[in-house]
């Protein structure tokens, strides 16, 4: 018989919820493969490439997830048997769906592995999350090292800024590290995030007090000593610089916004954010005005209809720059309330249907009703991670979680917000949905990080 | 493609997403037994402990507490910045152990405990012990409080 005990878990510590909420998204994960099978064998996949599913290959992603879920959750009952046990089902079942995303995009693109690279790297972020999970026991040294942090982080924008040639204008957040030739890459930016959210949990939980504090005043201002507002300032320089210098408006607006929602959970003052955006307003508005980049990307999306033409495939981005918007809201809108069925869309006329445009292949095939329970699970997560922070007693910790939850729900706002035709679009990709590796690991790195802070000892 | 394929991927496409919210009402079931489980267990904790009365946050400073909130007084209830105390407050301008409080002869008597910045009670410095009755204001550090029963 199977003894629990000899792994060091006790029975009644088993992380039970959990393991009952893995069983939704393996049920997921089989009902999607048994349809994308049906697809297969009536017919084919609607594609516009003809590339058809290798058939025993299609089981390699969905039961192997299947597989890693429950590897990360026994690991997890030995690690962290008390920790929080929502947080790995609700990433689970989103990484199920970008799987599932992959594996039936994948022919239409003509890569049919694509769904098995990208569980190979939903389980190595998997092993990141429960190696971050093992290694953050002691979590001082991430205070104690917290300029470390800082330095990180501007050694990784400096890195991208070095290959900042190898962006495209039209194409901004693609991978610009490549490792060898087997199609890995990384990305810095991703690393960034975790790094940044660190460096300001750490800064803030010790001079929230000076910053909350007013010395002096300018006009209506009260404003904390310069000295305090020094490392503040220099963030937004460098959200500043990633927007000038490598044209990630994305990253740039996910900078920013998590060092305004972190400042005004640490300072308690409304004032702080007025004034953020009002400077960003007016950094917008100088932006549009003078450079070419910020003005076409605004440009694009309000003449996206005038501009895109879906008769002809956006081979020139300046001939037809509305192209990608337009064909993604036509995806949408094809979708109807309960999608197309799984495998029965046309995703791929939308560039980038598997990575920028996830969103919009999703909700094609799955519909509004898919789309709308796809915002529920993020917004459970990001639920979840106020949950944690609230229950936690210590400044550092709380700023943590705040800031690591900030970077999830960013991340889905601004990215749809760009699929819609809400806001300029951005090459954030849709946290564990979106094609990446580099992003997943990131994401996973996040989830370990909540695990380890949701623990009352931790 | 026949019909019954056809039926058959209308089911299975329901089933998808219905296991969506699924998850959704699953993950929002364990949250709202967490809470109540959260809920019951302070109640357990305080009839351990006889509480005999309540401070009241006015200006929480630059502590995470939120104004309005209420403490309960213990028969010794120690305030400061470690977190050994009764009523910890993370606030640099708090030492590690600030004040006390004592319940003596039916009423309740403030101490400061040596602290840096001093304590202060109706704004005035506390030496010794000072009898307090529920509408007075303590001040720790930069946090202030009212007395309440």
């Amino acid at each position: 018989m199977f003894d629990l005990r000899r792994y060091g878990i006790d029975r009644r510590h088993y992380r039970w919820t959990e393991l009952f909420l893995l069983v939704l998204p393996a049920l997921f994960l089989i009902i999607a493969l048994l349809t994308l099978l049906v697809v297969q064998s009536s017919g084919g996949l609607v594609s516009t490439t003809k590339v058809s599913l290798p058939k025993l290959d299609a089981f390699v992603p969905a039961f192997g997830l299947i597989a890693a879920l429950l590897g990360a959750h026994f690991a997890l009952n030995i690690i962290a048997p008390d920790a929080d046990q929502t947080i790995l089902p609700i990433a689970g079942t989103l990484s199920s769906i970008g799987v599932i995303m992959a594996l039936r995009i994948g022919p239409d693109l003509g890569q049919p592995t694509l769904g098995n690279k990208q569980l190979v790297f939903v389980i190595l972020g998997l092993v990141c999350c429960v190696g971050t999970v093992k290694l953050t026991q002691d979590l001082r040294w991430l205070r104690n090292f917290k300029y470390t942090w800082a330095v990180v982080g501007i050694v990784l924008v400096g890195i991208t800024l070095a290959h900042a040639h190898s962006f495209s204008s039209n194409a901004p957040g693609r991978d610009v590290l490549t490792f060898g030739s087997g199609g890995l890459s990384f990305q810095p930016s991703e690393i960034l995030k975790i790094c940044l959210v660190i460096f300001f949990a750490g800064y803030l939980s010790e001079n929230r007090e000076m910053l909350a504090m007013a010395s002096y005043r300018i006009g209506f201002l009260k404003l904390p000593p310069l000295k305090h507002l020094g490392p503040l300032v220099a963030m937004l320089g460098l959200a500043l610089v990633i927007f000038l210098g490598i044209h990630e408006l994305g990253l740039a607006i996910l900078i920013f916004g998590l060092f305004l929602s972190m400042l005004y959970v640490a300072s308690n003052r409304p004032v702080y954010i007025v004034v953020a955006l009002l400077l960003f307003g007016i950094g917008a508005l100088i932006a549009y005005q003078h450079i070419p980049y910020a003005k076409s990307r605004v440009d694009i999306v309000h003449t996206a209809f005038q501009t895109g033409n879906p008769d002809q495939p956006a081979t020139d981005v300046s001939k037809n720059a509305g192209y990608q918007i337009v064909q993604g809201l036509v995806a949408f809108g094809r979708g109807g309330v309960f999608g197309e069925g799984l495998g029965l869309g046309a995703p791929c006329i939308v560039p980038e249907c598997n990575s920028d445009y996830v969103a919009s292949s999703f909700g094609e095939e799955f519909g509004f009703a898919g789309l709308l329970a796809l915002l529920g699970l993020f917004m459970l997560l990001v639920y979840r991670g106020m949950h944690i922070a609230v229950n936690n007693r210590d400044t550092f910790k709380q700023l943590m979680v705040i800031g690591l939850t900030a970077v999830f729900a960013l991340q889905t706002v601004v990215i749809l917000a760009g699929n819609l035709k809400i806001m300029p679009l951005t090459g954030i990709p849709l946290p564990f949905v979106a094609y990446g590796g580099s992003s997943l690991l990131a994401n996973f790195i996040i989830i370990g990080l909540l695990i380890r802070l949701s623990q009352s000892k931790a | 493609m026949s019909f019954d394929n056809y039926t058959f991927l209308l089911i299975l496409r329901v089933a998808l997403i219905v296991i969506l919210y699924l998850v959704i009402l699953q993950v929002v079931f364990v949250s709202r037994r967490d809470m109540r489980r959260a809920a019951k267990m302070p109640v357990a904790a305080t009839q351990a402990k006889p509480v005999v009365g309540h401070l009241v946050v006015i200006d929480s400073g630059s502590t995470a507490l939120v104004p309005g909130s209420r403490l309960d007084i213990e028969p010794i209830t120690t305030i400061g910045r470690a977190p050994t105390n009764g009523i910890v407050l993370d606030s640099t301008f708090v030492s590690t152990e600030h004040t006390r409080i004592l319940f003596k002869e039916r009423s309740l008597w403030v101490e400061d405990m040596g602290s840096r910045n001093g304590t202060l009670v109706d704004q005035k410095p506390v030496t010794g012990a000072v009898a307090v009755s529920p509408g007075s204001v303590l001040q720790v550090g930069d946090v202030r409080f009212k007395f309440a029963v």
